[in-house]
């Protein structure tokens, strides 16, 4: 489908990356399409006494529960007003769901892979373990998300074992 | 691996399983056909498969043990004890064959010719004490080596005649009363004939069907009249194979106790059905019970009859299907025992004991995953019993028992558990010994185990790594004791008791949920949310504060509530979660206690509201959650809202870390609350009118001098007190002498030499917790405090102490306190010390351990001194963390300390000396 799509003809499906645009904070973040499972509006979300700070809480999709994590806590962001539930991202791993809480989720993008760049060396550390690149979009920057980063050690450390 | 050989895997594993009791049950009743014919059928049909599946090692053991068996099932050979050994030996032999071709995938090498020669000797009757029937054997057609040649489609048209004729013979031979009922015409007219062609052809690893057919037989002939004719009608040709066959069975069969009953064959269209897949439809039903759940909160409200119709019939067809996906998960828990026999007997042949095991309650349903849990600390509780629990033949004879001793375990369902008992008439558990081995490895005191009733001293059997037995058996006692039992029983979510009786037995219980994936569930109120405590832990509930007898009461800080005359430790799941306002304790204000069994403590758990109890799923945490544990999973509501679920156990250890906290949080911060713990305090007034306190711990004695006693010397005011002169310091500015008036003296001993601080008067001493409320600038003062309602300012002791030492008035500013870090791995020391230290003035930094030291070192941060048990201050030593403080250690023996490296060790019991020492060694460090 999408390779009709495309105006120009040299630039197959291949060499485009496509993200789910996310804004956090005053950043633009793109979040891989195929890292995502699904966006959903998060409601009613329990906290969880004595957990990590970056885990907002458990909420209930469908049936299943989902561990929300808070991407502005993971980025180091202010916390978003009480009353912004804001949007959130469904990501599978493994046999879980998490949910990651952004600000708003925009259109989908597609950027063609040799444009995306290296982070700069001197953005902050926390940034740069969780950004995978920048792509140069007209009026600001996209920072590219490394969602399972973003989820947290946790998880990645169970991919590891 | 090939999905056949692990579907065969599998199928076999639970065959052998059967035939190992089987087995145990036919040897003592030898006169059984029916079990005969079952381990034959079993047996049958692994060699089979084995052949199909091309697996000639395994193949040719099990042939060689079906020979045998088929000798018994003929009647040419008795059964015996050593037989049936035998029989087990090559049930083992191709449980090890099939255990690595589980890991590898295919038959290891190897040769079973040993055990095969043995196998076909007893066959000949050479190892049964009937050697005339060796010569009876030869001719019979199960002698030349079937199983050898046999490519798989063969092996079940010949066994099939062999079965035959084996039948026929039977009948000829009339050698069986119940064979000589069976006229051979009706055999044949089963419909051997419409069968038989059939069966050859399309025979998968399905020599099953042959083996069944068999059974048939067998069945048939115990009522020939009736079945045959009958089954002709029902089996029709559009049948499958197995279902013609099952038809066939269940029609020869009928209602047939002989069969039906116990372990017998049953005959049951069963479907596997991967665990995962149950599990996803498991899913999805709670998902849609949710969702009904939500759907009826809506309706409710609405007036709208053409919905409530259907949507009643949703909700019962919804719980229907809820009830039966439950119901796949369900397991006899025979299926955990089935294995018990064969344990008994190797456990009786060994050590020569005689025992009988007796199970009841086998069809009790439970949850496939508790049943997996529990089936290897029930096994090694049974092996227990018969190793440890019951004596020797000729010891129960001499205390007047029945020779064989029995082991009988027993299940049942009690609302919404299951209880498993598991006893046996043995010489029962041996208190005195329990009770010395718990002092030896220190988990109780003399004084302590006197007081104990003998099911406390019990208990400590399942203490961690307790093991009574005097030496190691091959059966238990392998340093898995019965710790690791219980462990694994509370994981569960189970709790396990034991009683036992010198000279009678003993009696083990276990309760355990049904199931883990639904809990039933208490929902308790907590600052504004809801969490679940599962029911099982729950003992009682009780009510706080207005309209109820129970109060909760402070001890020392420590939260109390009297129940039935006991004092239980309270804790407030506000302060253990650290959310909102702990419950004030206040008469007025209600509060529940919810009664918790965490780890086999009774403690109390402040909540503010009990709102309900309901049957919830547990969902398992997400990895960043795992870590957190004061919870065990998180569940779903039926009004759709995701709680936690509390883990009782986990709580427990919460509890303590909370604890702690809070001593810590007395002494940590000295800025704001320096002394959190009541302490007992001296006030005194001294230089005006408001009162000053004094920690009464510090204070050696309490002396009244006659004013014209106390001399000046050298600027500095001395006193004689005891043949020695003690300098006096007045708290204030002067010493007020009033004429006539003795003059009081708080005394302080340290190292051999005492000081004095001259007050005005003796107010009182009251016991208060010494909360700080502002820190000091004045010499002196280490703040104020409210005691007894009034503003009060707490001495500095260790200012004077310092200022009569030094003489004069130029001292370190109170604004640089010493700071002293405290390591002791005892919660308790550090609790008491810890207050100490700072009410002599230290700003004190307690540690529990060397992750903590390590994190703090990391930090930077500056001390003057450290003190902590001597272990732990020489590891700081060892990792050469500020390695020019002055250490103090402190413990119980401090004759048994080594002392190296250490700048004095000292006894915990003598707070004075600790101070002095502190205040000596912080003073050296000033002067070099």
């Amino acid at each position: 489908m999408t390779t009709h799509h495309s105006d120009n003809s040299e630039l197959s499906a291949e060499s485009m990356n496509e993200y789910v645009s996310v804004r956090i904070g005053d950043q633009l973040f793109g979040a891989p399409v195929d890292a995502i499972r699904e966006v959903f509006a998060p409601q009613s979300v329990t906290s969880v006494p004595l957990a990590p700070s970056e885990v907002a809480g458990l909420l209930n999709l469908r049936g299943r529960i989902v561990t929300a994590i808070d991407a502005r806590r993971r980025l180091g962001l202010p916390p978003r007003e009480a009353d912004d539930a804001g949007m959130a991202l469904g990501v599978e791993r493994g046999s879980e769901i998490f949910g990651l809480i952004v600000d708003s989720v925009g259109e989908v993008l597609r950027r063609p892979r040799a444009e995306l760049e290296p982070v700069p060396a001197h953005v902050d550390p926390t940034w740069r373990s969780m950004v995978k690149g920048v792509h140069r979009l007209e009026k600001e920057l996209l920072a590219v998300l490394d969602v399972s980063a973003v989820i947290g050690s946790a998880g990645a450390s169970k991919e590891a074992a | 691996m090939d999905d056949l050989i692990s579907e065969f895997l599998m199928e076999t594993a639970e065959s052998l399983d059967v035939i190992d009791s089987e087995l145990v049950r036919f040897e003592n009743n030898p006169e059984d056909r029916a079990i005969l014919d079952n381990i034959f059928r079993l047996l049958h049909t692994i060699k089979g498969t084995c052949g199909f599946l091309g697996l000639p090692r395994l193949e040719a053991v099990a042939h060689a043990g079906e020979t045998l068996l088929g000798k018994f099932r003929d009647g040419e050979l008795s059964v015996t004890p050593p037989m049936v050994t035998l029989v087990l030996q090559a049930i083992d032999q191709i449980k090890v064959v099939l255990d690595s071709l589980e890991q590898s995938g295919v038959e290891p090498a190897g040769n079973d010719a040993e055990l095969i020669a043995r196998l076909e000797d007893a066959a000949m009757g050479r190892l049964a004490e009937q050697p005339a029937e060796e010569a009876q054997q030869q001719p019979e057609n199960w002698d030349s080596d079937l199983g050898r040649e046999l490519r798989p489609g063969e092996v079940s048209l010949a066994d099939l005649e062999a079965a035959f004729n084996g039948a026929e013979a039977e009948v000829e031979a009339g050698a069986e009363p119940t064979a000589a009922d069976a006229a051979p015409a009706p055999v044949e007219h089963i419909g051997v004939g419409e069968f038989d062609p059939d069966l050859g052809r399309e025979l998968r690893p399905g020599e099953v069907s042959a083996a069944e057919l068999e059974a048939a037989f067998a069945d048939a002939e115990a009522d020939p009249a009736v079945a045959p004719p009958a089954v002709a009608e029902v089996i029709t040709k559009d049948m499958s194979r197995e279902e013609a066959l099952q038809t066939a069975m269940a029609e020869l069969k009928g209602a047939d106790e002989q069969v039906a009953g116990e372990g017998g064959v049953k005959v049951m269209a069963t479907v596997r059905v991967g665990v995962d897949v149950l599990e996803a439809l498991m899913t999805t039903v709670s998902e849609l019970v949710l969702t009904r759940n939500q759907l009826m909160q809506t309706v409710r409200g609405l007036e709208d009859d053409d919905l409530k119709g259907p949507l009643q019939r949703l909700s019962a067809v919804t719980g229907e299907l809820q009830d039966g996906v439950m119901k796949t998960r369900m397991q006899p828990i025979g299926d955990a025992w089935r294995k018990l026999p064969r344990i008994i007997r190797d456990v009786s042949t060994d050590l020569g004991k005689k025992i009988e095991l007796v199970m009841d309650g086998n069809e009790t349903e439970l949850d496939r995953q508790v049943l997996e849990l529990i089936k290897d600390p029930l096994t090694h509780m049974v092996r227990n019993s018969a190793d440890h629990g019951l004596e020797m033949p000729a010891d129960r004879l001499k205390a007047g028992k029945s020779e064989k001793g029995t082991i009988k375990l027993s299940a049942y369902h009690e609302g919404g558990h299951i209880i498993i008992a598991i006893s046996d008439d043995g010489m029962g558990l041996n208190t005195a010994r329990i009770g010395e081995k718990a002092l030896e490895k220190g988990l109780t005191t003399h004084d302590e185990l006197e007081r104990m009733t003998d099911q406390q001293i019990h208990r400590f059997i399942f203490a961690p790594g307790f093991s009574t037995a005097e030496k190691v058996t091959n059966l238990s006692g392998r340093g898995v004791g019965m710790d690791v039992v219980r462990t694994n029983i509370e994981q569960i979510g189970g709790v396990i008791d034991v009683t036992s009786t010198a000279g009678k037995g003993s009696h083990f219980s276990i309760k355990i949920p049904l199931t883990l994936a639904i809990v039933s569930a208490l929902i308790v109120g907590c600052d504004e949310q809801r969490f679940a405590i599962p029911q099982l832990a729950v003992r009682e509930l009780v009510r706080v504060g207005a309209g109820s007898e129970h109060t909760v009461e402070n001890l020392n800080g420590a939260r109390v509530m009297r129940l039935r005359d006991r004092l239980m430790p309270l804790v407030d799941l506000h302060d253990v979660l650290g959310v909102g306002e702990a419950y004030n304790g206040n008469k007025d204000e209600t509060g529940f206690v919810v009664v918790l069994d965490a780890g086999g403590r009774n403690v109390g758990l402040v909540v503010d509201n009990v709102l309900d109890t309901e049957e919830i799923v547990v969902k398992p945490l997400s990895d960043s959650l795992r870590g957190v544990h004061a919870y065990s999973g998180a569940t779903i509501l039926g009004d759709g809202s995701v709680i936690m679920i509390l883990d009782p156990n986990g709580l427990a250890g919460e509890i303590v870390t909370a604890m702690e906290e809070d001593a810590s949080e007395g002494v940590g911060s000295a800025k704001a609350a320096e002394m959190a713990n009541t302490q007992r305090l001296l006030l005194v007034r001294a230089g005006g009118a408001e009162p000053k306190a004094v920690p009464l711990a510090l204070v050696t004695r309490l002396e009244e001098f006659d004013p014209s006693t106390i001399e000046s010397t050298n600027g500095r005011l001395v006193v004689q007190y005891r043949g020695r002169l003690m300098p006096i310091v007045p708290i204030g500015s002067e010493i007020r002498t009033v004429e006539g008036q003795r003059q009081p003296v708080l005394v302080f001993a340290e190292n051999h030499t005492s000081i004095g601080l001259a007050v005005d008067e003796i107010v009182d001493v009251v016991e208060e917790r010494v909360d700080l409320q502002m820190s000091s600038d004045k010499p002196g003062v280490i703040g104020s405090a409210i005691i007894k309602g009034k503003a009060t300012d707490v001495v500095d002791i260790a200012w004077y102490l310092d200022q009569s030492r030094a003489g004069n008035i130029q001292r370190r500013s109170s604004n640089r306190r010493r700071r002293i870090l405290l390591v002791d791995a005892d919660a308790f020391a550090r609790r008491m010390i810890a207050p100490l230290l700072a009410a002599a003035g230290y700003d004190v930094t307690p540690t529990g351990g060397m992750h903590e030291v390590l994190a703090i070192a990391e930090a930077g941060e500056k001390f003057d001194a450290m003190v902590g048990d001597p272990s732990a201050l020489s590891r700081i030593r060892q990792e050469g963390l500020w390695p020019d403080l002055p250490t103090l250690a402190v413990t119980d023996w401090p004759e048994d300390a080594q002392a190296e490296g250490l700048t004095a060790v000292l006894p915990r019991s003598d707070r004075g000396a600790l101070i002095a020492a502190l205040d000596s060694v912080s003073q050296e460090e000033k002067v070099a």
